[in-house]
């Protein structure tokens, strides 16, 4: 018999593996694409409960058992399906305790054992299935429920697991754990899967549950809210549509005016650039130095390198003629050299009848002066004749410079 | 210059709470996105109460708005000429909305966004402009709403109007532009504070915009 069942199974995972293609593609589908697969493939499937027809001209479907193992198997975020049937879970598990005392007070210890084994499965499924459906519900509020497109749909899944979350934790207020003891009695395996194991599990997710449905209720208030802005702007412009002489209210004319409209002038001005304020300069220079100029004009790019044929040849002399005026002042100096006496630039301007304006004749005379080594400079006294700026003071106004032996 | 002065971490305080109370008196909000060290000075008691002092002297007050999440500046005591002040301020964000409103929504309904913009959103505007170009219903709303006094486009160019659009909002400080190398805008908590006024007015006047909206989106359904 029991060699039976492990054949059958064995079989019946084998076909799954043969035909795991046409599965999946099922399972991401949602029905088989009958035209595509080969039709005896077809019948084996449903022969074996993995495919079966709804209603007669529906697709075929993969069976309610085959899809939950996918989903929980790869951890499918769409999975929302969450087992909240607390009820029946213990009314399984307080009878095959029933059985299993009834059992051991016969002293049958074959069928107690068959129980005992019949027991835990039940108590050690019904534990996963709680803390999966915990992890469902996270993995649900994590991505905030990032499968649905609209803020409508999130909300609506928000409520379905609220709803999941309340039936499962009045589902867990069922289980009276004094109950459970009396059935246990002084059994010590029945107490430990009864009482231990049920009760730990019991607590944690109980615990769990109240937090997941927090961050639920939260959730849902962040979706209300967004939907309430958004509904808000288009309640805004349906109702100046239809009233398009609508003006709101003058809410700040109350004697109490409401906060939220105490706004006070500004008493700063936005700041502006002052051109002609010297000390800004160098802020300004540096920003107009980042502006990036963006030019669309097609200027052909330049080239930086070109190769330039270069023949070394022997460099040719050359002089600078002498500038007439240099020369002039020259003269000059070595005319105050001869007579030993001073000698106004200007006079000696005039009496060599030289044809340089005064202006620049009395700069290259200061200029050749200043020009001289000092050695040479040593023996020359300089002297400018003029007098201050009436208005700037400070500044001296040079008229003629006399120059003379040290 | 700035440098310097940040080397002492008290004196680097001082300014920026100096900072932080330029821009109240400019007529600013504070928001974590525009101001974010203003924002959390303002959200600790001691360091409010520091601003508030010095605004006290001036007859002004800090004010908050969005659940104690925006700040600006207010009057302390009201008389005839800061009511004056309210009453055009009043009129001026009240002349705002409709434009706003529809900016607003053109943004949320190009970009398939299921929210509307709110402080710390970004808008990428080459990707809204490029949608907007490529829906005619989109541009006529945009060409609508750009011609508003508050924008004043004149322009019948998408790209002018959008980039005219979108400088006013920045002045005005609805938007902040974190790069100027970039085109991406951020929401301010200045729109926070518009969705509260609306909800103001339609909490003060019953309008009650929400279930108009829902009976009519209910009616598009069917």
């Amino acid at each position: 018999m029991s060699s039976n069942l492990h054949q059958a199974g064995v079989r019946l995972l084998r076909q799954l593996g043969r035909h795991a293609e046409l599965i999946m593609d099922a399972y991401q589908a949602g029905s088989v694409n009958e035209g595509a697969c080969e039709p005896s493939a077809v019948d084996k499937l449903k022969k074996a409960g993995i495919l079966w027809r709804p209603e007669a001209d529906q697709d075929l479907r993969l069976t309610r058992t085959v899809r939950a193992m996918l989903e929980e198997a790869l951890s499918d975020e769409r999975n929302r399906q969450i087992d909240a049937n607390v009820g029946s879970a213990l009314a399984t598990i307080k009878t095959l305790a029933s059985h299993y005392k009834e059992a051991r007070s016969n002293v049958d210890h074959g069928a107690a054992e068959a129980y005992l084994a019949d027991l835990s499965e039940h108590v050690y499924s019904f534990t996963e299935s709680l803390a999966y459906s915990t992890r469902v519900l996270w993995g649900r509020i994590n991505n905030e429920f990032g499968y649905v497109g609209t803020i409508n749909a999130k909300i609506r899944e928000n409520e379905l697991a609220q709803s999941q979350v309340s039936e499962l934790r009045s589902g867990l207020e069922l289980f009276q754990f004094s109950e459970l003891g009396e059935i246990a009695g002084d059994v010590r395996e029945l107490r430990k899967l009864l009482v231990t194991t049920l009760q730990e599990s019991l607590s944690r997710n109980a615990e769990e549950l109240s937090l997941v449905q927090g961050r639920l209720l939260e959730l849902l208030g962040r979706f209300r809210q967004i939907r309430g802005r958004t509904r808000l702007l288009k309640g805004w412009l349906l109702y100046t549509d239809l009233h398009p002489d609508y003006r709101p209210g003058d809410h700040v004319s109350h004697k109490q005016v409401p906060s939220l409209f105490n706004r006070a002038e500004a008493l700063l001005a936005p700041a502006a650039v002052d051109v002609h304020n010297s000390q800004q300069e160098r802020e300004l220079m540096e920003m107009v130095a980042r502006i990036k100029t963006i030019s669309h004009s097609q200027v052909p790019p330049k080239r930086r390198e070109h190769d330039v044929s270069v023949s070394l040849s022997v460099s040719e002399d050359f002089d600078i003629p002498d500038n007439p005026l240099k020369l002039a002042v020259d003269e000059y100096f070595c005319a105050v050299i001869e007579s030993g006496k001073s000698q106004s630039a200007l006079a000696y301007l005039a009496e060599q009848q030289l044809p340089w304006d005064s202006e620049s004749w009395l700069y290259q005379v200061i200029g050749g002066y200043e020009g001289l080594p000092d050695e040479h400079k040593a023996y020359f006294e300089l002297e400018p004749l003029g007098e201050p700026h009436p208005v700037y003071s400070g500044n001296f106004i040079i008229r003629d410079v006399e120059l003379w032996l040290a | 210059m700035s440098e310097v002065m940040n080397n002492n971490p008290g004196e680097s305080a001082l300014v920026g709470t100096g900072v932080l109370i330029e821009q109240l008196l400019k007529g600013e909000f504070i928001c974590r996105t525009t101001n974010e060290d203003g924002w959390r000075a303002l959200k600790n008691a001691a360091s409010r109460e520091r601003v508030e002092t010095y605004l006290n002297q001036i007859n002004r007050t800090v004010a908050s708005a969005a659940e104690g999440d925006v700040f600006f500046c207010g009057y302390l005591q009201l008389g005839e000429a800061e009511r004056k002040v309210i009453s055009s301020q009043f009129k001026d964000i009240c002349q705002a909305l409709i434009p706003l409103v529809e900016w607003l929504v053109l943004v949320q309904e190009a970009s398939g966004q299921d929210a509307p913009l709110t402080e710390g959103a970004a808008v990428r505007l080459t990707e809204l402009q490029t949608r907007i170009e490529d829906t005619p219903a989109f541009r006529e709303q945009l060409a609508k709403l750009s011609q508003y006094r508050l924008f004043g486009s004149t322009s019948s160019n998408v790209d002018a109007q959008i980039k005219l659009v979108f400088k006013r909002l920045l002045e005005l400080g609805y938007l902040t532009r974190p790069n100027l190398e970039k085109q991406i805008y951020i929401a301010t908590g200045k729109l926070d504070y518009l969705y509260e006024v609306i909800r103001f007015i339609d909490e003060t006047e019953g309008l009650s915009l929400e279930a108009q909206a829902e009976t009519a989106t209910q009616r598009d359904l069917l």
